[in-house]
């Protein structure tokens, strides 16, 4: 098979996690953080040698490195716990249900929701963020990347923005921490991410990290591992936002999908898979039953294409019939497609992987040339 | 806790714990990690147990802003041992 849907999840895993799972069930089998004993210690410092690994990664203190079970946990822990009826927020035209839901659910609870359009001019990007900005606005909530298209959206200069405004600058590094370096020394205020993407780590792993500067009250209270006697939530990072034990399988996993990454470096990663989907686009550009859903400025390593009015999935079961793994459908991103007006066939997105192959990539290629042929072919 | 032969700083949480263990084994005081006895602390929690520098091992948590939550023995205001 060839798997161009990273952007899902990455496949294949290093090897060094698949071994990290193993060990970790074997031998970090105790619960971390509620005992006393040289298992639960054990296991205790491995979790926190991974908040270590990325606290650096991030730009963050190990404490505010949270451990949540992927980055919708992540994005509804920052929305909601920042958030409250009264506020007004931010969003841009191109997010993932993960960051419009959460949104548009407090809208019907008081918060007030205003949508910015992306264009290809970053500029004008960062402009619609600032028009408006309200008295009452308490945060811009953002993709770094379309989870569809690949957009990458200013975060610098939006991050500029909420900074001058005292605004709270969330981001859902979903696509992009791994490939495309996203830091709290940035601006971000809290960055939202997978742990099973570019991080490479297990799924069941998602990451919150914090500059603290805007308090999250807890998604969900529990035990905690501390005050145990209290009945009130601890207000210390990362337990107040970690009720109930958490995947140690998983964090430990992930922690050497972060060494991983850090081996290899992020722009290494960034360039190769960027340099297949350039080859993507100009083997299949030309095709004028093609239409690929890029224009200008820069893109996470993501192809997205229609074949003149084909519903995408049909493409993508072509293509999987072929032995490539793509993903048709809308994403699960309503606001992208109906911004893209793309919500009738959606699309067929294509993300290559830092294991994919130039062949791989002209494989898939040729497979897509073929699907379009067949649809000229007359009955 | 009869003897006084050992020092014990009981802190926020296990993360708070194990970074200070970490602190200070890489400024040479070596400590475990041990739940919080019940004379320290309401309910579960977790510390740190050593034996020896302890008013340079308070003045390290402080600079990193790792609080100490109460201690045996008791530390004076400067973050030296007390009375």
């Amino acid at each position: 098979m060839i798997y161009l849907d990273n952007s899902a999840t990455t496949y294949p895993k290093p090897q060094s996690v698949i071994n990290a799972l193993s060990y970790a069930v074997r031998e970090l089998g105790a619960n971390p953080g509620r005992s006393g004993h040289s298992m639960s210690v054990k296991a205790a410092k491995a979790v926190f040698e991974v908040r270590e690994k990325a606290a650096a990664f991030f730009d963050a203190k190990p404490e505010n490195v949270i451990f949540t079970s992927n980055c919708t946990h992540s994005l509804n822990t920052a929305i909601k716990g920042i958030l409250k009826k009264g506020d007004h927020v931010i969003t841009s035209s191109l997010e993932h249900n993960s960051v419009a839901r959460p949104i548009f659910a407090l809208q019907s609870e008081g918060v007030e929701v205003s949508v910015a359009p992306v264009y290809e001019s970053d500029e004008q990007t960062k402009e619609a963020f600032e028009r408006l900005i309200k008295k009452n606005t308490k945060a811009i909530v953002c993709t770094h990347a379309s989870n569809v298209t690949g957009k990458l959206l200013p975060i610098s200069s939006i991050a500029r923005i909420c900074r001058e405004h005292g605004i709270a600058f969330i981001v859902d590094a979903a696509q992009t921490a791994g490939v495309i370096d996203v830091k709290l020394t940035d601006g971000v205020n809290v960055i939202c991410t997978a742990g099973h993407k570019g991080l490479f780590g297990p799924m069941g792993t998602g990451l919150l990290i914090t500059d603290g500067k805007f308090p999250i009250k807890p998604l969900t209270e529990g035990g905690t591992g501390n005050a145990s006697l209290e009945l009130s939530q601890p207000s210390e990072l990362p337990e107040a936002l970690e009720s109930g034990t958490v995947n140690t399988p998983g964090i430990y996993a992930l922690g050497k999908g972060l060494d991983f990454v850090s081996s290899l470096g992020t722009e290494k990663i960034y360039k190769h898979e960027s340099k297949l989907c350039n080859i993507l686009v100009s083997e299949l550009e030309a095709i004028p039953e093609i239409t690929l859903l890029r224009g200008e400025g820069s893109y996470a390593p993501i192809v997205s294409l229609n074949v003149n009015g084909v519903h995408s999935s049909e493409v993508a079961q072509y293509l999987s019939q072929k032995g490539v793994a793509s993903r048709g459908g809308f994403h699960c991103a309503a606001l992208t497609h109906g911004y893209l007006k793309t919500s009738d066939v959606g699309a067929v997105r294509l993300s290559p992987g830092v294991f994919t192959t130039e062949r791989q990539i002209f494989t898939a290629a040729q497979m897509i040339k073929k699907f379009v042929k067949s649809q000229n072919t007359p009955l | 806790m009869k003897s006084r032969n050992y020092y014990i700083f009981a802190l926020a949480s296990v993360t708070y714990a194990i970074k200070a263990q970490s602190l200070l084994k890489s400024q040479g005081i070596s400590c475990a990690v041990i739940r919080t006895p019940k004379e320290l602390g309401k309910g579960c929690g977790y510390s740190i147990k050593f034996f020896s520098d302890a008013e340079r091992a308070a003045k390290l948590l402080k600079e990193n802003n790792i609080e100490i939550k109460a201690s045996y023995p008791k530390l004076s205001a400067e973050g030296g041992e007390g009375s």
